[in-house]
């Protein structure tokens, strides 16, 4: 566990910082957790008519080792969860998750035995995404909130 | 006497250093920006979030070596047809008589290799 | 629904029978469970007879409803190819020992569907090769689905489970094939490999997860397993009043809402014994082949995308769009509507829909045309397609296939052309039917089903009568606001309905509809209380995904994709 070797240097945090930090907003590599409906609406966020590769985040990648934006669109079950977990680990930092429509951020209206209340009871989450399914231009806006929060994070001088 | 110049080896001399530098510069960029937290979920194999089973090197099976080295042998009796063609006309018929010879010998081994079946896949 | 001859049926059931339970239109009989494989084998058998379709098996928890024989209650669907016949038969189960004979050697659909009893009931099923849970996680403990199970307890699950057990069996199969002797020498030398095509992956549409053993590119074995999204629609459907289940039904095959919701309202119509105005028939059979063209959009979006070719889906998704607007502007959601109701609709058209359809339409048709151009006579695309996973009639009327799948096998099955509702009988449209019912089969069907699909709306839109949209029957839809705002007698009407429920007299039916993916089916039986007691969904895709591994076992790994998108498994419809 080491930070960045340069993240002592306050001249070179307050230049390279906001640089790179807007180089990773510009360019999220989203892997789409998608599970039920909110997953349709993502492909339509992705498909032309919304566009989402305007904010830089086309590049849709299935494969935890090569995304850095965990969107879970979608109920998570009892069942999935381990798998959700496992996934969200297999991530390299740095991670964020956006918990799209009401079903991933608190369980929707399937308040029952099967479904997992919230993800955030497993993972950390950064953008709640409500809706259900959220309009694609929600999804976006929940996006744009996230590279609002990449840009306030400061991650070269984290631990 | 035609004006060109030849460039001789330059855009090698420019071209090789690049393609060491670019991939360091970047893997330098990586070492000094990068979090590094190693974990031990983080570093299994990716199997879809499931529970891994089996290993990734089984014994494949040998059609997938056979048709590997089939190719290769015979990509490189094409790679030495290329300079042959581009100078053939000068080469004249001698040129010719011995390509052919060269291709006769390897597709002796390819007429082998048709009838021990070794190009089917099934 | 036209029905057997009784006699016949009654012939078969001998000293089984225990009484006949007959209503609504429907044709059936309570048989005893000593009996019962032989009495569904011999309906089977029977020449005149031939139910050569389990359409569905479920179970019931009659705990608190006053007319029961036992506890429990296993409902077999039967549904006759060549005669068009139904037949349900009801085998009671004692609560202290819930165990019967399994008929999974007799209809190869009976397979996960008893697996799906099991899980949610507790019935154990004698005979069955691999009895354990298919939809709740390994660790669950209890039954879900009995009326003593509290629907908020949920249980956590730490792991997912391996799948070797399931391994084990298939392994143990196939060397039983090869007589116990050695497999042939190539198996020797080279090793399986084992490959999880797990629930977050990019082929797998969803949650659906395959286990695979590999022998290099060929599939030895496939194993799936479902359950990834169970999410409890029919015991959420159990927690609220008629009307309630509506945006749960949405959920089902949420890429053709509106056909759930039309489909759920009409069975409940069914049993309520309630018809709707024409205007709410024509309404729902344009917004049942809107999500027609939806569906079979998205499904061959995927699918082709999958094979490798993008942009298509672009274009087919452009399709969806076009359509979305107009739903937006009708139901106020794109995706998940909710605009029936019981009895009627949430709303009436507004004015210039007709206009809007007709309009989107006719600038959607030419993206159909252009990928089907791109498309069919591509000779890579059929090269990945043609001659894949080509699956004979009989083996999926076994596995009870309908849809389009069906259709591609050479089957013209199509309730809309077979029952008639909704003044399908009017309308002038074909029913496309394959021939090999391999991959490109499916993938054109659909196709042929979009075009066939806009004939119907214009036909609809031409014919489209005025008048109410909901029925006039008392007490049954909400009155308008401004009645109620003014006088007591709707007030109260608004209240009972909202508070207590639609008034759906006790009794129990079952109702199928042509959706987009094949029949779907509900089994609701009610108490007479204005809460659903029992609302079972025959999912179309449970029964069609059961088959994927007699399909794709010999085939390339790179099949996978092409035939899993062909087959067009929404995994909302798949797990509940």
């Amino acid at each position: 566990m080491r930070r960045s070797p340069i993240a002592h240097e306050p001249f070179i945090t307050t230049r390279l910082g906001p640089a790179i930090d807007w180089a990773r907003k510009n360019s999220l590599f989203p892997l789409p957790f998608g599970t039920a409906c909110c997953a349709i609406e993502f492909m339509g966020v992705v498909s032309s008519q919304f566009d989402v590769s305007r904010f830089g985040a086309e590049v849709v990648r299935f494969s935890p080792r090569q995304a850095d934006l965990m969107i879970v669109a979608g109920t998570v079950v009892y069942k999935m969860a381990p798998i959700l977990r496992t996934i969200y680990a297999q991530m390299a930092e740095p991670r964020w998750v956006i918990s799209m429509g009401v079903c991933a951020s608190s369980g929707g209206f399937y308040d029952d035995y099967c479904t997992l209340q919230g993800i955030d009871q497993i993972v950390p989450v950064d953008v709640y995404v409500p809706g259900c399914p959220p309009s694609p231009e929600l999804l976006l806006d929940g996006l744009l909130k996230l590279q609002k929060k990449i840009d306030e994070q400061r991650l070269l001088e984290k631990p | 006497m035609d004006c060109e110049v030849s460039l001789g080896f330059a855009p090698l001399a420019i071209l090789i250093p690049l393609a060491i530098l670019v991939p360091l510069a970047m893997l330098g960029v990586q070492r000094l920006l990068a979090p590094r937290r190693p974990d031990a979920t983080k570093a299994a194999p990716y199997e879809c979030g499931a529970p891994i089973l089996g290993t990734a090197h089984p014994r494949m099976p040998i059609k997938f070596y056979v048709v590997a080295v089939l190719f290769l042998l015979f990509d490189v009796e094409v790679v030495f047809l290329f300079p042959w063609s581009v100078l053939a006309r000068d080469l004249g018929w001698m040129g010719l008589a011995q390509m052919l010879l060269f291709l006769g010998v390897l597709e002796v081994g390819l007429l082998y290799v048709w009838r021990k079946r070794a190009l089917e896949w099934e | 629904m036209p029905n057997p001859n009784p006699d016949r049926v009654r012939g078969h059931l001998g000293e089984d029978f225990l009484a006949d339970c007959s209503s609504h239109g429907d044709l059936v009989y309570a048989v005893h469970r000593r009996g019962h494989r032989r009495v569904l084998r011999a309906l089977r058998d029977d020449p005149e007879l031939r139910f050569d379709m389990l359409m569905d098996l479920t179970a019931a928890d009659r705990m608190h409803l006053p007319q029961r024989f036992e506890r429990f209650e296993v409902v077999y669907e039967l549904y006759s190819l060549w005669n068009g016949w139904r037949l349900r038969l009801k085998v009671p189960v004692p609560a202290d020992d819930p165990h019967l004979d399994s008929i999974h050697d007799v209809w190869k659909a009976a397979n996960w569907a008893e697996r799906e009893a099991f899980d949610m009931f507790g019935i154990r099923f004698d005979g069955h090769p691999n009895l354990k849970r298919i939809l709740c996680h390994h660790e669950f403990v209890g039954h879900p689905l009995r009326k003593d199970y509290d629907r908020r307890r949920g249980q956590w699950c730490a792991t997912t489970e391996t799948l070797e057990d399931e391994l084990q069996l298939r392994r143990a199969a196939e060397h039983r094939a090869h007589n116990g002797q050695a497999e042939p020498a190539e198996a020797l030398t080279s090793e399986r490999m084992l490959v999880n095509i797990g629930p977050s992956h990019p082929v797998s549409h969803g949650t659906l997860r395959v286990l695979v053993e590999l022998e290099g590119e060929t599939i030895k074995h496939a194993i799936p397993e479902i359950g990834y999204l169970h999410r409890g629609f029919e015991k959420s459907a159990e927690k609220g009043v008629w009307n309630n289940v509506i945006p749960y039904a949405d959920r089902l095959n949420y890429v053709s809402a509106l056909s759930n919701n039309v489909a759920y309202v009409k069975a409940v119509e069914k049993l309520a014994g309630v018809e709707v105005p024409d205007r709410c028939k024509f309404i729902r059979v344009i917004l049942n082949e809107l999500s027609r063209i939806m569906d079979h959009c998205v499904c061959n979006a995927a699918n082709i995308v999958d094979v490798g070719a993008l942009t298509n889906f672009w274009y087919l998704f452009s399709v969806r769009e076009n359509i979305y607007k107009v739903l937006e502007k009708l139901t106020g959601a794109r995706l998940t509507n909710s605009y029936t109701r019981v009895g009627g609709l949430a709303r009436d058209l507004y004015p210039g829909f007709a206009d809007d359809v007709r309009a989107v339409l006719k600038e959607s048709l030419p993206y159909v045309h252009d990928v089907l151009t791109l498309v069919k006579n591509n000779r890579i695309f059929q090269e990945r397609t043609v001659g894949v996973s080509a699956f004979s009639a009989t083996e999926a009327l076994s596995y009870g296939w309908t849809g389009p799948c069906l259709r591609a096998c050479g089957v013209p099955l199509d309730a809309r052309k077979r029952d008639g509702y909704y003044f399908y009988d009017q309308f002038n449209f074909d029913v496309p039917v394959g021939e090999k019912g391999d991959a490109y089969d499916r993938i054109l069907v659909r196709f042929e089903e979009i075009f066939q699909s806009v004939r119907i709306i214009e036909q609809a839109l031409d014919k489209l009568p005025g008048g109410p949209v909901d029925t006039d029957r008392n007490r049954f839809v909400l009155p308008p606001k401004q009645e109620v705002y003014r006088d007591i007698e709707p007030l109260m009407n608004h209240f009972m309905l909202v508070m207590f429920g639609t008034p759906v007299p006790p009794g129990e039916t079952y109702d199928s509809f042509e959706v987009p993916n094949g029949e779907l089916g509900f089994y609701i039986i009610s108490d007479g209380s204005g809460k659903p007691y029992r609302v079972r969904v025959r999912p179309p895709c449970f029964y069609l995904y059961q088959a994927y591994p007699e399909i794709i076992e010999g085939s390339m790994v790179a099949d996978m994709a092409a035939v899993l998108g062909s087959l067009n498994v929404v995994a909302g419809e798949l797990d509940r």
